[in-house]
């Protein structure tokens, strides 16, 4: 059944390579293909994570390959989400490349489907990761409209075009709802580390790094509404923070081993 | 909020550096790691510990402080303005129009959002989410309440680690009593998950609760809460008395002098959990510490008559030493449990923060007060924080109106 998470990834590409010749030559009904490209690639997505699912008798959250798929699967539900409350093609310009992109990376992760670990089996596993993999997805999408906010500004638009004040508003929201699920999972995280190893908070890289991850954003909220950061210095937070939740996501399993490293 | 924002600056400085330098390691393994330079640096700035070093206590206490500031002290600020928008929005005038057609949209637009209306002369005010405005209050208090509970959780538990025998009882500080009925290492999968099966009881109450806990699965006794830490496995040997006849069983964990006399006995060096027997006789002994003993090797010295002599013992083996004969049994796994007394109004207080501390934000990104004067002419929307998607949304909905 591999075949699914494939057929995927591929249509995810498909859908990418549309919506970028749509944006970039300005042809709205490439964008609607890529819609609908996307909408197929979340179905086989989708019935791909359930068979795992199901063939592993847990929610498939347990390790770097899982988690990356699950954040893949995130990003285009958010993606088709936004495009049902907005009705606008442009949104879904970073959902696209984000699932593509986090998705050829779990194509490049150990696929075997695992026992779950004792450390893992708590009910507060599928809140811990659950909330994990909307959060980053939230940060990458808000990250990727900052790549299309910068680009349609070079493109001559102005600050006060309609399109960029809502992709604006739309990087403000998804840094809020990342932001709100990245404290669901720390404070998550603390309570299921007090019951598996009796420490609330040991300062683990991966938590260190959650933390970091949570205070950068937390900065630009206060700064976003007491400083009005808005526009282009918004859009280029969005895009360095996302550096920040990669690392948190990827290259602090690779680089800092701890007591998440069952995560790699 | 500079003061602040700097302070959440500085946290993140500390943050990175106690992530990327390892942490709460000898002085020795800095060198060999970094160099003596850098070293001496880490070490004089307290970089090997950056998380319990007074300057980063002093900025988390600076940060409370802060946080003081950003909740308890705005809070009448925060009521006044809260109080004063609806009434701001029943008296000021419109400031963007409306036709006929635009304004019936609107009001249609805005019942169906959910806004709830109130009367203001000539103007009807639309209004929605009033207590938003606690939100930031909410977020900042849980906040500082957090690192105040939590400091207070850490600092009154206390925590006990102990090795018991399986069939063994330990006597806790009020008198409750803890026996290990029995440790398993494997699960029913066969994944290793060690498990032991306890039995708590308190002689002033007679309550006593049995069950098993593991990994995510501490038990809850009292004051107690008890987790499956770790693991170890210790010798075993039968000593019997052959002049009356006495017998006992002795768990093995570490060296000892096992006599009746004080002369003859046994020496208890280690215990191996295998050995590798090459072609020509010789044994070498394993000595990985993984859990399984598969074939067991007692190392030990007989002491009889003023001799010592080494001897690889296996279970079964039997010794024969003054007066006493030994018998060395298979080896037994025991757990490591961690006994933590916590004060559990401090724990429901601690869940309560965290429960506080997503409603607020909740309440500040997904609650935003918003008050509408609507009038015939026109409207004005008035907010505590930028209302892009709503005014969008509006110019939207107007605009397809004319259309």
């Amino acid at each position: 059944m591999d075949i699914l998470f494939f057929a995927a990834l591929i249509v995810y590409f498909a859908a990418a390579v549309i919506q970028l010749c749509g944006i970039a030559l300005g042809k709205n009904a490439w964008c609607r293909i890529a819609r609908w490209a996307l909408l197929g690639g979340f179905v086989l997505h989708t019935a791909f994570t359930a068979w795992r699912g199901v063939v592993a008798q847990r929610i498939p959250l347990a390790n770097q390959f899982e988690f990356a798929s699950g954040f893949a699967w995130s990003a285009a539900l958010l993606g088709l989400l936004l495009h049902r409350r907005l009705r606008q093609e442009w949104v879904l310009a970073a959902s696209i490349p984000v699932a593509f992109l986090v998705l050829s990376y779990a194509a490049f992760q150990p696929m075997e489907i695992k026992e779950l670990m004792p450390a893992l089996r708590s009910t507060w596993f599928a809140l811990h990761i659950g909330s994990a993999t909307f959060s980053y997805a939230a940060f990458a999408i808000s990250g990727g409209l900052g790549v299309y906010y910068l680009m349609q500004l070079k493109k001559g638009r102005a600050e006060t075009d309609v399109r960029l004040l809502q992709t604006d508003h739309m990087i403000y929201r998804l840094i809020c709802l990342g932001f709100l699920l990245l404290t669901v999972v720390i404070l998550s995280g603390a309570i299921w580390a007090e019951q598996a190893w009796s420490r609330w908070w040991s300062w683990d890289p991966k938590e260190t790094w959650a933390l970091i991850t949570w205070i950068l954003y937390a900065i630009f909220l206060h700064q976003r509404i007491r400083k009005k950061w808005q526009g282009k210095r918004m859009a280029w937070f969005a895009i360095i923070a996302v550096i920040c939740v990669l690392f948190t996501f990827a290259g602090v399993n690779k680089l800092l081993p701890g007591l998440h490293s069952y995560a790699v | 909020m500079q003061f602040g924002m700097a302070l959440l600056l500085i946290v993140i400085l500390c943050s990175v550096a106690g992530s990327l330098i390892v942490q709460q390691r000898s002085a020795m393994e800095y060198v060999t790691r970094y160099g003596e330079k850098q070293a001496d640096l880490i070490l004089s700035l307290g970089l090997d510990h950056v998380f319990s070093t007074p300057w980063f206590i002093a900025v988390m206490i600076l940060l409370c402080l802060n946080l003081t500031f950003c909740s308890i002290v705005r809070l009448p600020k925060t009521v006044r303005q809260a109080k004063a928008l609806l009434h701001r929005a029943g008296h000021a005038a419109a400031d963007h129009s409306l036709t006929d057609k635009q304004h019936e949209k609107l009001t249609a637009f805005l019942q169906q959002r959910g806004f709830s209306t109130r009367q203001s002369g000539e103007s009807t005010v639309y209004y929605k989410h009033l207590f938003g405005f606690y939100g930031s209050f909410l977020t900042h208090l849980s906040f500082l309440l957090l690192l105040i509970v939590g400091a207070l959780v850490m600092v009154t538990a206390t925590v006990t680690d102990t090795t018991v025998m399986p069939g063994d009882t330990i006597t806790l500080e009020d008198g409750t009593l803890l026996t290990v009925n029995a440790f398993r290492i494997e699960d029913e999968t066969g994944s290793l998950d060690y498990t032991s099966l306890l039995t708590l009881t308190n002689p002033n109450t007679q309550r006593t609760l049995s069950r098993e806990i593991r990994v995510n699965e501490p038990m809850n006794f009292g004051p107690y809460k008890v987790y499956q830490q770790t693991y170890g496995t210790a010798g075993k040997v039968l000593i019997e008395n052959l002049e009356n006849g006495a017998a006992e069983e002795i768990y093995l964990t570490e060296s000892c002098f096992l006599t009746l006399n004080g002369v003859d006995g046994l020496f208890y060096q280690a215990l191996y959990p295998g050995y590798v027997q090459e072609e020509d006789g010789t044994v070498t002994l394993i000595t990985s510490s993984s859990y399984a003993y598969h074939d067991p090797v007692y190392d030990v010295l007989s002491v009889a008559e003023g001799t010592m002599t080494p001897v690889l013992a296996f279970p079964e083996d039997e010794m024969t030493l003054g007066n006493v004969r030994f018998t060395f049994m298979e080896p037994a796994a025991y757990p490591g449990l961690r006994i933590k007394t916590i004060h559990s109004e401090l724990l429901y207080a601690l869940y309560a923060v965290f429960a506080l501390m997503v409603i607020g934000l909740a309440l500040c990104f997904f609650a935003v007060p918003t008050a509408i004067t609507v009038t015939r002419e026109g409207y004005a929307l008035h907010s505590s924080k930028p209302q892009t998607g709503l005014m969008i949304d509006i110019e939207a909905c107007l605009t397809q109106e004319e259309n």
